[in-house]
């Protein structure tokens, strides 16, 4: 079963002469442990693409499923879970709730979501490749940026999730740091099965991608 | 409640000054209720120490015990249900004592309010000349066996029993023999009483010029009465509604800064209901703290107040003015709430 399956997605915004049509027919799947990267120049429909694969945006037409269950007859709070049980969101802005620490971040979850999570040693091995073990205790406020972003992809790891989603991840980032989070987004990969999927128009990136696309003007094509 | 006892937790300060501002507008809602509800004792105590269900007076008095004469033809027959009382204002005066603006109530002894009268120290008055006094006279000072005259009246009374909580209309209450009230009014020819008051809620006069009314209303005609708890009961209600708008203020204030926090919670999944019952349970959390601060005020004063200040602490009534305020917390985080169920997780994509 494909963790993440999109099918002749079509998107369109507004009616008359507002009307955008943001998104045509766009397909793609992909496979557990591997790394797609969607390139595309900004206002092509990267963002729009992401929050339809997450189920935070209904597509004018087109199917979603992730881990072989179809957003589409599902209702609000079903697709929540759906997010919450499959999908790891890495966003541009992390917004870590400032009054928790960086363990209760992980609390929060298990508050929401009870089994499934990944455990007290498996949470310990994630910090440990992040190299974040010693913040455990801290506020975001007292993090750096570099600091809050890995926090956050422990936090988007956290529930073991088969897809990650991740929008723009090195747009806040100079030369070296991109490398270090390319790495990490191949490993989540590779080391632990997931489905990554990186949207950006950071060339950078394109070294740790098994599947490049490239969307242009709301089209996808796949480029290797 | 996680994320609402985190919150407060780590922003002790803001948390700090929100409980301490409730707690304030608690405290004096509190306050408030308590002299409200003396003063309002303080009237009525006597009316609802008598056990009666209505008044008759003189329908021409404007429902006012001090107006009204009735004459003894009006009076008819009476039940052992029924009672004549006179009232007269009067000044006590006595050696070694500054003068005391009183009620002196005229009652036949053999009759259900004199008979039921209680006395805490002393016995009941059992001769002409002899009154029982609200015990506030004793706080004044007056003893058992003191003697005291009335206005310019030459004859002299002996407090020969104290009762507690005999005030009409803020007025402490003497209770002595009708005949003297008699005497008192000059014997003014056919005053023979004030009121016929009622056991009976049955009994309705038949008497031209007379009217029997409920007691609920001759309380609330009290002189000054109702206007009194008006004048407490839209203070109270105003400070309910800053304490509503100090806790929806607040509470905006801090979700709305929370909303990019929230729309990120809502995109990784994270149900609504959490981030709804965290607003919810941080403004009772909130108000409920401010309470149990204002409630250790209240207590302190109450200790401390003198007794001549007309304050009752009655809990039930306190406790509901309590709940009123965490209601207008509940309301407080509507609007909130609002905002946190129309955050969109869309939003935070794409930067
Ligand atoms: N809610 C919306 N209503 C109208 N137009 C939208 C909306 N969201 C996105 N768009 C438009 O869709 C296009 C693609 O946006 P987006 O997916 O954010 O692009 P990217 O992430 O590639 O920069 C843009 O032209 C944008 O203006
Ligand atoms: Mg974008």
């Amino acid at each position: 079963m494909k963790p993440l399956v999109i099918e002749k997605v079509n998107q369109v915004f507004g009616t008359g002469t507002a009307r955008v049509h943001v998104l045509h027919d766009v397909s793609f799947e992909t496979e557990p442990g591997t790394v797609s990267l969607i390139m595309g120049p900004s206002g092509s429909g990267k963002s729009t693409l992401l929050s339809i694969a997450g189920g935070l945006l209904t597509p004018t037409s087109g199917m979603v499923s992730v881990a072989g269950e179809p957003y589409s007859d599902r209702t609000k709070k079903q697709r929540d879970k759906l997010r919450l049980d499959y999908i790891g969101f890495v966003l541009q802005a992390y917004h870590l709730l400032p009054y928790l620490t960086v363990q209760d971040q992980f609390t929060l979850v298990d508050k929401v979501k009870s089994t499934g999570n990944l455990s007290a040693d498996e949470l310990a091995e994630v910090l440990e490749s992040l190299g974040i073990s010693d913040l455990v205790h801290k506020y975001p406020p007292e993090l750096s940026g570099g600091q809050q972003q890995r926090v956050a992809i422990a936090r988007a790891l956290y529930p073991n999730p088969a897809v990650i989603l991740a929008d723009e991840p090195t747009a806040a980032l100079d030369g070296p740091r991109v490398q270090v989070v390319a790495d990490l987004f191949k490993s989540l990969a590779v080391e632990h099965g997931k489905s990554v999927v990186i949207v950006t128009h950071d060339s950078r990136l394109t070294d740790v991608a098994d599947v490049i696309y490239e969307m242009k003007d709301g089209y996808l094509t796949q480029k290797e | 409640m996680f994320l609402a006892l985190k919150e407060i937790k780590k922003e002790k300060i803001r948390s700090g000054m929100i409980i301490a501002m409730i707690a304030l507008i608690g405290y004096l809602i509190f306050i408030l209720t308590s002299l409200a509800l003396g003063l309002a004792r303080q009237n009525t105590d006597a009316v609802n120490s008598w056990g009666i269900d209505n008044i008759t007076l003189n329908d021409s008095a404007n429902v006012d015990l001090r107006q009204s004469i009735i004459t003894q033809k009006q009076v008819g027959n009476l039940t052992a249900d029924q009672a004549l009382l006179g009232q007269a204002p009067v000044v006590v005066k006595a050696k070694d004592h500054a003068n005391t603006s009183a009620a002196f109530v005229g009652l036949k002894p053999d009759q259900f309010i004199a008979k039921n009268l209680k006395v805490s120290s002393g016995h009941q008055a059992t001769r002409v000349g002899e009154v029982v006094a609200d015990d506030s006279f004793k706080t004044k000072g007056y003893e058992l066996g003191d003697t005291v005259t009335f206005n310019d009246f030459s004859r002299k009374f002996k407090i020969v029993g104290f009762t507690q909580g005999a005030k009409l209309n803020i007025a402490p209450v003497l209770y002595g023999r009708l005949s003297t009230w008699r005497q008192l009014k000059g014997n003014m020819p056919g005053a023979y009483a004030s009121a016929i008051v009622s056991k009976d809620a049955g009994y309705r006069t038949k008497a031209n010029g007379l009217k029997t009314y409920s007691k609920a209303t001759f309380i609330n005609k009290l002189p000054g009465y109702s206007a009194q708890n008006l004048t407490f009961g839209l203070m109270i209600f105003f400070l309910m509604l800053i304490s509503l708008i100090v806790i929806a203020v607040f509470l905006y204030i801090l979700t709305m800064q929370k909303l990019p926090n929230y729309a990120v919670l809502r995109a990784q999944g994270i149900p609504s209901k959490m981030l709804v019952g965290a607003t919810i349970s941080q403004s009772v959390l909130l108000a409920a703290a401010g309470l149990i601060l204002a409630t250790a005020l209240t207590v302190v004063t109450a200790f401390a107040m003198p007794a001549s200040v007309p304050v009752a602490f009655d809990v039930p009534i306190l406790a509901s003015a309590g709940v009123g305020l965490l209601v207008m917390a509940l309301l407080g985080s509507l609007i909130p709430i609002r905002s946190v169920l129309k955050v969109d997780p869309v939003s935070v994509i794409g930067g």
